[in-house]
């Protein structure tokens, strides 16, 4: 459904230049929840920022349903790093989500009922009123991804959404996410710091190198559908998966592999583990 | 604030207006000058000059005037501003040209105005127009400059383009920026107002108090200047009050980056 092909780019500005992206492929199939990983500064933004339509690439093309992404595509909602700055600051919290949905053109009784239900998803039912200055950082953050919910898109792509958030809340959030996956069967991309995160949270985990930014490892989950923070938590795949991951991470910021694997997204390498799964693009056309 | 410290706050504002009329009064009883009238005079004539068909005759028109000119410039500065500010292109081909415009001082532009429009009102508001429209039209500009690019990002991602984004984010995040124009073009506008009425009118507060003036009539004269001074207070005091509504989310955004 998502086909990202030899996707570079290059910030020019001041007379530097600076390579984010060097050379990313990989596709995500029709309801898939896959989580991308990498080292800060590797490009992930600008990565998502591609993807969204919302920056055009030096080279390469984003699809979206065999069609080239030129600007935002309908029922396509962001998450962004910077949550706070992505609120209306002279919005209400109820403001702030149901905005998208005017533009939607939704009647309002409907309009009414996302709003209630996203804000009561992030457990944000009672703060409607106030403004985002008005909370914390993990409740305007929280504010974001109502808003994104309660737009019901096609794609959801979140940009470290739980980075400001406590390890509870961060819990209840990740099975959130999950579990709306399940219930709109939504295309999520996740970008996210945190490993464990990633591995309870993905059907798939993207690893990207370091800079200049390839597909490090594509790592199959092949934990059970029914995911709980306890058992899922404590199975031995888990931990496997995870040293998988960490290892490949490692790998990305000492600069090996990634050169070998640059063009692995797509193809069965990464044969040399015994628990490495053959990379594939996890049904994507 | 508590019934008891209500007194205490009256006096501190109070207390330095007091001093220097007292201060004035003082003065005018030690000089001979003819010129220099004391407050109690002042203030008698007040009411007898300004309570009386004068007030229709005089202040109103110069308030409407002053609010019609104002009203003017504020609309053609925020609807010349907002595209100015949106567009780079735009911005590249007027900046030379508004920036000389800018330069020449308002009042030169009386006896030009009075030839091509002539002496009625409709030239005062002329005056008024083109010395306030600047200081609303540049801030304008800036504000619509400064949107936050991730907010810019959230309604394109969203969908939202058009007039409500124009409403919802545009204006809306320029318009600290654009009250700060608008409170620096309401005390030129009452300048403007006073020396268009001055040059060009046969009625008017700028018009009276040159009549007064003219005829010695000095201590009808000052209570002119005085009635002037009262109504940029009102004024600047109503502006106030309608900024604090507006923009009550900015002074709580900025309490709370201040981390109050
Ligand atoms: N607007 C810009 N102009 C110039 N360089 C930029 C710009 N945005 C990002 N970069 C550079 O591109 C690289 C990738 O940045 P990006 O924000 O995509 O990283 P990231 O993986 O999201 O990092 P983090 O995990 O810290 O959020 C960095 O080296 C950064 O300095
Ligand atoms: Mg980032």
């Amino acid at each position: 459904m998502l086909d990202v092909n030899g996707l570079r780019k290059t910030y020019r500005g001041q007379g530097r230049e600076v390579e984010a992206v060097r050379d990313l492929t990989f596709g995500l199939g029709e309801g898939e929840l896959a989580c991308l990983v990498g080292p800060s500064g590797c490009g992930k933004t600008t990565l998502l920022k591609c993807v969204s339509g919302l920056m055009r690439p030096t080279a390469g093309t984003v699809a979206l349903d065999g069609r080239p992404v030129d600007g935002p595509p309908p029922d396509m909602a962001v998450v962004f790093q910077e949550y706070g700055r992505s609120l209306f600051p002279w919005l209400t919290v109820r403001g702030n989500v149901e905005l998208p949905l005017k533009e939607k053109r939704l009647p309002k009784a409907r309009r009414r009922e996302l709003v209630e239900e996203s804000l009561e998803a992030v457990g944000l039912a009672h703060a409607a009123s106030l403004h985002p200055w008005e909370l914390s950082g993990g409740m305007q953050q929280r504010v974001a991804i109502a808003r994104a919910i309660a737009y019901e898109p096609r794609v959801l792509l979140m940009d470290e959404p739980f980075a400001a958030v406590d390890a509870q809340t961060r819990a209840d959030l990740e099975d959130l996410i999950r579990g709306l996956w399940k219930r709109f069967s939504m295309t999520v991309l996740f970008v996210t710091h945190d490993i464990d995160e990633a591995v309870y949270l993905g059907e798939r985990v993207i690893v990207l190198s370091s800079s200049p930014t390839v597909v490090q490892d594509d790592v199959r989950v092949d934990l059970p559908e029914e995911r709980d923070q306890l058992t899922t938590r404590s199975a031995p795949r888990f931990a496997e998966l995870r040293a998988l991951v960490y290892r490949e991470i490692q790998n990305a910021k000492n600069g090996d592999g990634g050169a070998g694997r640059t063009g692995a997204a797509g193809g069965p390498a990464g044969t040399d583990g015994p628990d490495r799964e053959p990379t594939a693009t996890g049904g994507a056309r | 604030m508590s019934v008891r410290a209500l007194p205490r706050a009256a006096a501190r504002v109070l207390l330095l207006p007091a001093a220097l009329i007292a201060l004035w009064w003082w003065a005018a009883a030690a000089s001979d000058s003819f010129y220099l009238t004391d407050p109690g005079t002042i203030a008698a004539t007040f009411a007898q000059v300004w309570v009386s068909e004068r007030f229709a005759a005089d202040v109103l028109p110069s308030v409407g005037l002053l609010l019609t000119g104002y009203a003017l410039a504020a609309a053609l500065g925020i609807g010349m501003g907002v595209p100015l500010g949106l567009s780079p292109r735009l911005r590249a081909f007027a900046e030379p040209v508004l920036e000389f415009l800018r330069a020449v001082p308002p009042p030169v532009l009386v006896p030009l105005l009075i030839l091509l429009v002539g002496l009625d009102a409709s030239m005062r508001a002329a005056v008024i127009v083109s010395g306030c429209v600047w200081p609303v039209l540049l801030n304008t500009v800036e504000g619509v400059r400064a949107v936050d690019p991730v907010l810019a990002d959230t309604c394109r991602v969203y969908g939202v383009r058009g007039r409500r984004r124009l409403t919802v984010l545009v204006l809306r995040s320029a318009s600290p920026q654009i009250a700060a124009g608008l409170r620096q073009a309401l005390s030129i506008a009452i300048i403007l107002m006073v020396i268009s009425e001055m040059f060009a009118s046969s009625s008017g507060l700028g018009f009276a108090i040159v009549q007064f003036q003219r005829g010695f009539a000095i201590p009808e004269m000052w209570s002119g200047i005085v009635l002037l001074g009262l109504l940029g207070v009102v004024l600047s005091v109503v502006f106030a009050r309608a900024e604090r509504r507006a923009l009550a989310w900015h002074r709580g955004l900025r309490a709370a980056s201040r981390g109050e």
